[in-house]
């Protein structure tokens, strides 16, 4: 069995991510779409410190002789889990980034083939920094 | 028929002119673009001077980006062939006549220039050739054909091949893995003779110590694309 100090550690710990989650939430820091694999995570380790009774059984028929092994065990398998997401999400990102930036090149490049049709006109010069400018407000 | 000549730079504010001036005067007939990759030397600065045609990435997207920008550029405004050779002034571009004519010719879809068929000009280090030469051991296995130089830098293509690096294009040391790409796609790929020289500026991406990580990065990629 899990030690009843443990238990409130462990139950005093995941409170307090879990607030730090939904503050954050509230102040729009952390995208919902990613934060709910932590809320459900969170959760589930609510459930099994609070009841450490549903774990024992979980913990015999996995194979796991102590039940506290089987919360780190739990919580390793949760946050490998959302390592990975972060992965794939960081590759998909990735191409996105890229993409964006070639077409941002492509862009200014016709930019710059305008200004020199135009020829060196002062008018030129404003579009462009207008241009420029509509940038930074976006 | 419109040609297209992409040069990739990133830090290259010593031999970027040179490999310019070298366009225009070796290979007529072919517009080109040079691809800042976000320099931290003159590199742009140097190209506007000049006033060289140059495509600035915002951000660096490493050699695989930015010379995939140079055939998104290719395509968009409707080349019929793409070339693309090293901003560092190791490739001549008086071959590209050449090899265009070769690529039209016949009727292939993408035409490298090779250092190892004559085994004329700068060779590479001991060291490089036998990674080279692996490379070549892997493709003939996996895809039943020899590619003496699938590293090489200077290769031109139609716009089937443009079509398929818009699509994807690897981020760092893409040469061997797509020449891999097309085989498997059993595209037309064919290899000239090409002298080459040392490179005349700058530092090769490839240190001694990325090496390894280089091997075996490209090793997997050749597989992966065997398993696509």
């Amino acid at each position: 069995m899990m030690s009843f100090r443990l238990q409130i550690i462990l139950v005093v710990i995941l409170l307090a991510a879990l607030a730090v989650i939904i503050a954050m939430l509230k102040k729009r820091t952390l995208d919902l779409k990613y934060v709910l694999v932590w809320l459900f995570c969170l959760i589930v380790l609510l459930i099994f410190s609070i009841f450490p009774g549903t774990m024992t059984k979980l913990a015999r028929f996995i194979g796991i002789y102590s039940p506290v092994n089987m919360i780190f065990f739990l919580g390793f398998l949760l946050a490998v889990t959302i390592i990975f997401t972060l992965t794939v999400s960081l590759s998909r990102t990735t191409g996105k980034v890229r993409k964006l930036a070639q077409m941002m090149a492509l862009e200014n490049d016709t930019w710059e083939k305008d200004k020199k049709e135009a020829g060196t006109g002062a008018g030129v010069n404003a579009d462009h920094e207008q241009a420029h400018e509509e940038l930074h407000l976006q | 028929m419109k040609k297209l000549i992409i040069i990739p730079a990133y830090n290259e504010q010593e031999s970027i002119l040179d490999t310019v001036r070298d366009v225009e005067k070796n290979a007529p007939g072919f517009d080109y673009v040079v691809v800042n990759d976000c320099s931290k030397d003159n590199t742009l600065q140097i190209c506007r001077e000049n006033h060289i045609h140059v495509l600035d990435l915002p951000i660096n997207l490493g050699i695989g980006g930015a010379v995939q920008t140079g055939y998104l550029y290719a395509y968009r405004n409707g080349y019929d062939i793409a070339a693309q050779i090293d901003g560092d002034g190791q490739h001549d571009a008086s071959y590209l006549g050449m090899m265009a004519d070769e690529l039209i010719s016949e009727n292939l879809d993408m035409v490298i220039g090779s250092r190892f068929i004559d085994n004329e000009g700068f060779q590479s280090s001991w060291i490089r050739r036998s990674g080279i030469r692996f490379f070549t051991f892997l493709m003939r296995v996996l895809f039943g054909k020899t590619i003496t130089d699938a590293t090489s830098g200077m290769r031109l293509c139609n716009r089937r091949t443009m079509e398929l690096f818009i699509r994807d294009y690897p981020r760092d040391y893409p040469e061997p893995e797509t020449v891999a790409r097309l085989l498997r796609h059993k595209y037309n790929v064919k290899e000239v003779p090409v002298r080459m020289r040392e490179r005349s500026g700058g530092v090769s991406s490839i240190s001694a110590r990325k090496s390894v990580y280089y091997m075996i990065k490209v090793t997997l990629a050749i597989l992966m694309e065997r398993l696509r």
